[in-house]
């Protein structure tokens, strides 16, 4: 504060403004995130100006999903070049793949054009021919992985910024091959110059003439459309449309039901989007209602990262339940439901549920707060229980209590419960001493039983306790969560 | 969880896309311009530009350094004069003003286009936006004077390392 009686000298002002014109926020999260449902968007907007808690409120009706790309400069270049990829796995033709490649391969002509030999883009374009051969490859065997090699493809840097460094080459060998086109839209005329400052450096954002280059060169030969909807402060209720290109055949004839690339355009920024149709297998998704549950366990919502894997964590939802030593755990929970007693009261489902204010409560009224402006739909279901079920019969809420637990000794019990450190109050009915061996009863085992809310794994259970969601531990074993999950 | 895994992979393509490079230098020499790598990890090497003839630079030669960075060709090397060298664009520390080494570098651009550019600059200087003031005045008012001090900082190459 002393310091401020002091002028600074104008190489302290050049210092600074340096600084800041170079500041860029720095860039976290995967450079290409799983799909997940948009409800996330309006969550993140949930405090923010008016527009765009409307616009955002009304977007997971007609958008019903989208994808993150890392904010590092590439990311409009990265969704155009990930969702061509994923429009033609949800075309699903292996020949596809191979013509694709074949007319890839004879856009070389347009970059010979404008003076780039074949060894100036090969090793650039070889990363794109492989990523359609594995893809390929993928769908021949049907072995259901293209969907992860392609995300994992575009989350190695080294082979995501080769197919980014190749498609920016044929944006800028299309826009200099279609000066006409294109030189009203730059400066002075100059599509050469115009490409070399905006396309074809390394760090350079996808603008408008950039995607429409890309548009023509890449997604509309492939049979697809690409649009672009533009989140921004302006007046209206939804989101706008800023670009569009319109699948159509060689004869200018639109394709019905063709692909369409979807890009969300916030100032600076792009992400994709999509419409439930356009994700394929469905089943594959976890429904968007239980994202929203699991999002608002995370208590969390300006570091909010999702991924597909804060679903498939819901088991570690469950009081008990931690993600290491799955396994190890089961046994205890299924203690829970011992006639002890102790566990009784609390557990019998013919005792009357009576809302008991415990640290739950918060939660759940967090819950129906965070739910309220997007799902309007779906937020009278979270209050009533009846219909709450519905939704925990879904199968990756499903409880695998099921299984006959092994008699757990207290020997046993005992050291997992001290290795837990931690925020969490464990159960009171998890470590019971002497239950485990007193006791050889079957647990409750009804899908009724477990689906309500007198089991502790419900939310509303007055002992429910929710996991902490910690946005680090899902991005390190996220994935390979939702496998096991999935195999399940 | 894909980003840690990739940056292993991203040394091993800036060795192999280097060693392609060396290749080509090797089998496909440019005149002018030489550039090898200092030791076996690639990463740092020393490139020499013969001044262009029928400038101020002819007949001298310049010794550069230039470091490679695991996200290359992702991001341009880092490039400096190692003889000390008078001209608009660099300064006396060997530090260039090039727009395709900073904001304007694509990953399509190699070492012996960076070569070729900086030896193109020393011909036709961009004295716009000058490190060396002095010399952009000098370059169109006094050539003689701007020769002198060209010749006056020059050292060759053998006689750096002493």
């Amino acid at each position: 504060m002393a310091d401020d009686a002091y002028m600074p000298a104008d190489e302290d002002y050049a210092h600074l403004q340096k600084l800041s014109s170079e500041y860029a926020p720095e860039a976290t999260g995967p450079l290409v995130g799983e799909r997940q449902s948009s409800a996330a968007i309006t969550t993140q907007y949930a405090t923010a100006d008016p527009v765009y808690r409307v616009k955002t409120a009304a977007l997971p009706a007609k958008y019903a999903y989208f994808r993150t790309c890392r904010g590092d400069g590439h990311c409009g270049w990265r969704a155009i070049a990930f969702t061509y990829f994923e429009a033609l796995l949800r075309v699903g033709d292996v020949g596809k793949f191979e013509d694709e490649e074949a007319r890839l391969n004879s856009l070389g002509n347009l970059l010979a054009h404008i003076g780039y030999s074949r060894d100036i883009w090969i090793d650039f374009a070889e990363e794109a021919f492989e990523l359609l051969r594995k893809l390929a490859h993928s769908l021949r065997n049907m072995d259901g992985q293209a969907a992860e090699i392609l995300l994992q493809t575009f989350n190695d840097t080294s082979e995501s910024m080769a197919i980014i460094t190749y498609v920016k080459l044929l944006a800028s060998a299309w826009v200099q091959t279609h000066s006409d086109d294109f030189m009203h839209f730059v400066p002075m005329g100059d599509v050469k110059a115009y490409c070399a400052n905006n396309i074809e450096p390394t760090q350079c954002e996808a603008d408008n003439i950039g995607i429409a280059a890309l548009a023509e060169a890449l997604v509309k030969p492939a049979g697809f459309g690409l649009e672009v909807w533009y989140l921004d402060r302006s007046p209206g209720e939804e989101i706008n449309r800023s670009f569009h290109s319109e699948p159509t055949d060689h004869h200018h004839v639109p394709i019905p039901n063709a692909p369409m690339l979807r890009l969300l355009y916030k100032p600076g920024h792009y992400d994709i989007l999509y419409k439930a149709g356009d994700v394929p297998r469905v089943h594959h998704q976890p429904p968007p209602p239980q994202q929203s549950l699991h999002v608002a366990l995370a208590n969390s919502f300006d570091d909010f990262q999702p991924t597909a894997s804060n679903v498939a964590d819901v088991m570690t939802m469950i009081p008990g339940m931690y993600p290491t030593g799955l396994g190890q755990r089961w046994p205890s929970l299924s203690y829970d439901f011992s006639p002890s007693p102790a566990s009784c009261a609390q557990v019998t489902p013919i005792q009357p549920y009576a809302p008991v204010p415990t640290p739950i409560t918060p939660v759940s009224t967090s819950h129906l707060d965070f739910v309220t402006p997007i799902h309007s739909g779906h937020t009278s279901q979270y209050n009533r229980p009846s219909i709450h079920s519905i939704h925990l019969d879904q199968p990756p809420v499903t409880l695998p209590i099921h299984p006959p637990p092994p008699p757990v000794s207290i020997d046993r019990a005992a050291p997992i419960g001290l290795e837990r450190g931690g925020p969490f109050r464990p159960s009171m009915y998890e470590l019971e001493p002497g239950f485990g061996s007193s006791m050889q009863v079957q647990p409750f085992q009804t899908s009724i039983f477990r689906n309500s809310h007198f089991n502790t794994a419900h939310y509303m259970n007055p002992d429910f306790e929710p996991e902490q969601w910690c946005p680090d531990g899902d991005y390190s074993n996220g994935n390979k969560g939702r496998h096991k999950l999935q195999s399940s | 969880m894909a980003l840690s895994n990739s940056r292993p992979n991203g040394n091993a393509t800036v060795a192999a896309r280097l060693q392609k490079e060396l290749m080509d230098i090797m089998t496909k020499p440019t005149p002018g311009i030489t550039a090898f790598p200092d030791d076996e990890n690639m990463t740092v090497w020393t490139a020499t530009i013969d001044g262009p003839a029928e400038t101020p630079y002819a007949d001298l030669v310049f010794k550069l350094s230039m470091e490679f960075a695991p996200t290359y060709p992702y991001v341009a090397p880092t490039v400096l004069f190692k003889t000390p060298i008078f001209h608009p664009n660099f300064d006396f520390s060997g530090r260039i003003c090039l727009d395709i080494l900073k904001d304007k570098w694509s990953a399509i651009y190699n070492i012996t286009t960076v070569l070729l550019s900086l030896q193109s600059l020393l011909g036709e200087p961009n004295n716009a936006s000058p490190l060396n003031g002095q010399a952009a005045e000098l370059w169109d008012k006094d050539p003689a004077e701007y020769k002198r001090l060209v010749l006056a900082r020059h050292k060759a190459p053998e006689d750096l390392d002493a």
